[in-house]
């Protein structure tokens, strides 16, 4: 018995037979001539074989196309299209490819990452010298892992074709399906989101893909539903849009919070004089004034309510009142219901 | 781990289309240029030589000079169609396009002038040889610190320079101290400079925008012996669990949690380990509202009794 070609050799003999052939090549033809499928013990055997290395070379971004005959009914055949198998002309400098490698680390999921390496294996077949990496030492930008959602929802908005998954909403916890034609993915501070067109609501809707629970399916044909318009699209994007900057007053505890003082502008000429303010100024006189200017006011809160006494929100009313939204309900922590009560007891 | 046969196949379309372009290269040179050893070259010009059209006489075989190859140098001199470079998949090239926009967005206080030119024209070349694929994906990595912050980090780590860093904690302390810069780690959310902390001879994770001041000195970094996963932040401390309502889900996502376990009702336990208990206090005072019970009970108090101090100290305001 001949010793078995492996995987790799025979998937390229059958690149370099579908590329050269003059017209197209049977299956059968396939199976007689091309050298690794003689390897197949049964028709089941190589009929699997061929369909998965067909999934391969595509998966690869081979173009393998399927030409059937005029006349010769379901008699199907296969050719590698080169007018499509080229990368547009390129050339990449040893530096340019240095960027591209680091381009490719960014990504931290698994599929995500499969991806960028293939990338960049075929871009070094370009590339003039080996990349550089003395570039941006030091440097390690990095986007969270998306999970296995992301992948398919890439190729998903790539195709527009509409998708299904299961999804806990956030306000009550309940659990749904949802179909959704994909429109945009975002990676944002906070994680990454999905915008589409959600077909249950009949309205665009945002989705957190950490909240989606189990696989996404893709439903029906590729090119199901128009790409949103430049309007829609914006309208969708708007709530994830930096918001317009407006400026926080506080008053601050001497030596306290440098890393809200090191944000700090000047105070601006037009601004009250709160020193002449009944209720801030006395305030004043233990504590300094510091402007901060800020896009999201429940995120500043946020970050505000750790600072507790130390920082005081002298304006805009809406962010003190924020802030003291968040100290009164976290006022009431120990003094919580009956049950809660006798637990407490337990472990103290 | 084998190399997987695809990962391969897309290895060996690659060198023939590189080779094609390139005349004789030298072993050691394929070898560096798709980042794999002499040996492994050697063995994919095995496999390239018999390797072929249907029929696999001599003819039919992709072919190289052999007596360039017996002094070490490889010479194609039959590519058997393969000589075009493959083009990039779409997912493959919306995950690098995304990645260099972000960096470009996001880097640009980080590098020198030739640098960010080169990441430019990297992207621009990308782009037209991919059309608008990319637009599929929008990535924005954090932008943090003072931009003079984010510009001497930069440049103590291109120049391999020591910092002089002020520097204020979780708990509101600031200090100063020299540390080694090791990598300027960006991600979606925050910038955090990895670095040897020459105060506590050990490495450290700092935040960089608690970064107050960062000066570049004259003496050189020296080396030391970091892991390579040390930038990726793992607490160590109290192990905390909070139950919270659903709507308080992205402290599940935004913290590093230790497990996560939902319950019939739609709320969920988190498992924190805490380092730092000002930390745990703040992200308390954040959830307090979707806040079911915290375990050890005894932080509830310890922030309850802050949130009655600081309302005290409110009152002069009124609402």
């Amino acid at each position: 018995m001949p010793p078995q070609i492996p995987a790799h050799e025979r998937l390229l003999n059958l690149v370099i037979a579908l590329v050269n052939t003059s017209g197209r090549m049977t299956k059968e033809q396939v199976r007689r001539s091309v050298a690794g499928y003689q390897d197949a013990q049964s028709d089941d055997a190589f009929e699997r074989m061929f369909e998965r290395d067909k999934d391969t070379l595509r998966e690869l971004g081979i173009p393998v196309v399927t030409v059937t005959s005029a006349g010769h009914g379901d008699d199907i055949g296969y050719r590698i299209d080169l007018d499509t198998y080229a990368l547009p002309p390129i050339d990449l400098t040893a530096a340019e490819l240095g960027v591209l490698a680091m381009a490719a680390q960014v990504w931290q999921d698994q599929a995500m990452r499969t991806d960028t390496t293939r990338a960049l294996t075929k871009l070094r077949a370009v590339g003039e010298a080996p990349e550089a990496n003395d570039l941006a030492v030091g440097l390690a930008p990095r986007v969270r892992a998306a999970g296995g959602a992301l992948a398919p929802l890439v190729d998903a908005v790539q195709a527009r074709q509409a998708v299904r998954f299961t999804y806990r909403a956030a306000t009550t916890g309940e659990v749904r399906t949802r179909t959704v034609e994909p429109w945009k993915l975002l990676a944002r501070p906070g994680g990454w989101l999905l915008v589409g067109f959600d077909r249950d609501r009949q309205a665009s809707r945002s989705f957190r893909l950490s909240r989606i629970e189990g696989g996404v399916r893709l439903l029906g044909a590729p090119g199901a539903f128009a790409a949103p318009t430049a309007d829609e699209l914006e309208a969708a994007l708007t709530q994830w849009a930096p918001r317009e900057e407006r400026l926080a007053v506080l008053a601050v505890l001497p030596e306290r919070a440098s890393a809200l003082r090191a944000r700090a502008v000047p105070a601006p000429e037009a601004g009250p004089d709160w020193a002449a303010d009944p209720a801030v100024g006395p305030l004043l006189q233990q504590r300094d004034l510091v402007h901060v200017p800020f896009r999201s006011g429940w995120e500043l809160a946020d970050e505000l309510v750790g600072y507790g006494g130390a920082v005081l929100v002298v304006a805009p009313v809406e962010l003190r009142r924020g802030v003291l939204h968040l100290l009164r309900t976290a006022a009431e922590l120990d003094r919580p219901r009956a049950e809660d009560d006798a637990e407490g007891r337990a472990h103290g | 781990m084998a190399e997987r046969a695809s990962d391969r196949l897309l290895r060996l379309l690659g060198m023939v289309a590189y080779l094609d372009r390139h005349g004789g290269v030298p072993v050691e040179a394929v070898a560096e240029q798709f980042g794999v050893s002499t040996d492994q070259v050697m063995a994919d010009v095995d496999t390239l030589w018999v390797t072929g059209t249907p029929g696999y006489f001599p003819h039919d075989l992709i072919d190289f000079d052999g007596d360039s190859y017996d002094q070490g140098v490889v010479r194609l001199t039959e590519a058997r169609g393969l000589t075009r470079p493959l083009r990039l998949g779409t997912r493959e090239a919306v995950a690098l396009v995304a990645a260099l926009r972000a960096m470009d967005g996001a880097l640009h206080a980080a590098l020198a002038p030739a640098e960010q030119a080169v990441l430019r024209s990297a992207l621009d070349k990308l782009t037209a040889a991919t059309g608008d694929a990319a637009s599929a994906v929008d990535v924005r990595l954090a932008v943090d610190g003072a931009p003079e912050v984010a510009a001497a980090i930069a440049a103590a780590l291109r120049d391999r320079r020591r910092l002089h860093l002020r520097y204020v904690n979780a708990s509101d302390v600031a200090t100063e101290r020299d540390v080694d810069p090791v990598r300027l780690v960006t991600d979606d959310d925050r910038s955090y400079l990895l670095a040897w902390c020459l105060l506590v001879d050990d490495e450290r994770l700092f935040r960089v925008d608690r970064v107050l001041e960062a000066v570049v000195l004259d003496e050189p970094a020296h080396d030391h012996d970091v892991p390579e996963r040390a930038d990726v932040y793992r607490p160590h401390g109290e192990l905390v669990t909070l139950h919270l309502a659903s709507r308080a889900r992205w402290v599940a996502e935004s913290s590093p949690v230790e497990a996560v376990r939902n319950l019939p009702d739609g709320t969920f336990e988190v498992d924190l380990l805490v380092e730092q208990p000002a930390w745990l206090r703040h992200l308390v005072l954040q959830v307090a509202d979707d806040l079911v019970e915290v375990r050890p009970a005894r932080i509830a108090a310890e922030v309850a009794a802050a949130a009655r101090a600081a309302l005290v100290a409110y009152e002069p305001l009124g609402e």
